[in-house]
């Protein structure tokens, strides 16, 4: 039986998750692929986007997906079929990706040749935004049913995020939901964000969305 | 649950150092854990057995250091836990406080050999 002894390790977890990240984000640029990590509560209308984004843009760019929201594939099979490679992880209930974990599923999915990929983070509007995943832009989707007064309840991500999609505006008219007052109260937390408002249903507000994404992928080397 | 992916982390970064420096047993893991952190150390210790079971550290201890969301008042100099306080300080009633600790998840030290 050897003798304990004390170690010093002083080591923060947030940094050695950063450290992490950085890695992927360095890895990811020497094969040119674009990380964008797409965060927003279940059902917000996170796959849905995903499925118009890969089909307007597949003839362009090699497009892969990181399922992790839910534990089924039905998601990954959904955005397989509209033209993605998709991977599924299995998160058992976690609540939030680190970059440990979204670096596994980048390997699985090996991105040589991919020029974007999509990390589908797991639903949850709280811890999530806590985790650098190693993305180069971080998304939000916010859907109209869940109302304008998001904002309010849940400021962190609003202010983290560097694009913000309002989803599901095609019934906008059967809610009390305010396109000026969310803006408003989102730009209180975040003056650089970018609001996209669209509909994957009717298509409304798509192209908006696919030029920032083209922007972004082409900037990318 | 949140706390299960962060006790993964810390084995994790533990079992790099024990690789790193050789060692063979790890008898403890102590944490600190700051009041304002994104952990509640009570989550991660009702966890922490199932993270390492079947793992090199199933019989590794674990003990967590609690650390106080403190502020130190930017008027009077004060350190109050703003917690208890509720961002009032309790000396001169100021607000304006700058946060000195609370925001901690460290690795504080293992007891290895
Ligand atoms: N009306 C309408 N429904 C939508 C829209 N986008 C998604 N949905 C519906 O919202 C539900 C959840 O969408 P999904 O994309 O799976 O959300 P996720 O859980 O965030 O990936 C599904 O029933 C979709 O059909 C939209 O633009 N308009
Ligand atoms: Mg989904």
């Amino acid at each position: 039986m050897g003798e304990f002894k004390v170690f010093t390790i002083k080591k923060n977890i947030n940094e050695d998750n950063k450290k992490v990240a950085d890695e992927t984000r360095e890895y990811l640029k020497s094969h040119n692929t674009y990380l964008i990590n797409v965060m927003s509560s279940p059902g917000s209308g996170k796959t849905s986007t995903l499925v118009a984004t890969i089909e307007a843009l597949k003839n362009e760019m090699n497009i892969g997906v990181i399922e992790a929201d839910v534990d089924s594939d039905v998601d990954a099979e959904a955005v397989e079929n509209a033209g993605a490679r998709a991977v599924q992880m299995h998160t058992g209930g976690l609540c939030h990706l680190d970059a440990t974990m979204t670096r596994a599923g980048i390997d699985q999915l090996e991105v040589e040749d991919l020029d974007l990929v999509f990390l589908e983070n797991i639903g949850n509007l709280i811890c999530p935004v806590g985790y650098d995943t190693g993305a180069m832009k971080n998304i939000a989707v916010l859907s109209v049913p869940e109302g304008d007064d998001k904002p309010l309840k849940y400021p962190k991500i609003f202010g983290k995020v560097d694009v913000l999609i309002v989803s599901k505006i095609d019934v906008m008219e059967h809610f009390d939901f305010e396109m000026e007052r969310l803006k408003e109260r989102v730009l209180k937390l975040n003056k650089d964000i970018k609001i996209i408002p669209i509909s994957s249903k009717t298509g409304e507000g798509v192209e908006a969305w696919l030029n920032w994404i083209k922007e972004q992928v082409k900037g990318r080397s | 649950m949140h706390e299960l992916g962060i006790v993964f982390e810390v084995i994790k970064v533990v079992d790099g150092f024990v690789k790193e420096n050789k060692l063979t047993k790890v008898d403890k893991i102590v944490l600190e854990i700051g009041e304002l952190s994104q952990a509640i150390p009570r989550f991660i210790e009702e966890c922490y057995p199932a993270a390492v079971d079947e793992t090199d550290y199933k019989e590794t201890k674990l003990e967590i250091i609690s650390l106080p969301a403190n502020g130190e008042c930017n008027i009077c100099q004060e350190v109050y836990n703003i917690i208890s306080n509720r961002k009032v300080c309790p000396k001169c009633d100021g607000q304006d406080f700058k946060l000195i600790s609370g925001q901690e998840f460290n690795i504080k030290e293992i007891v290895a050999y």
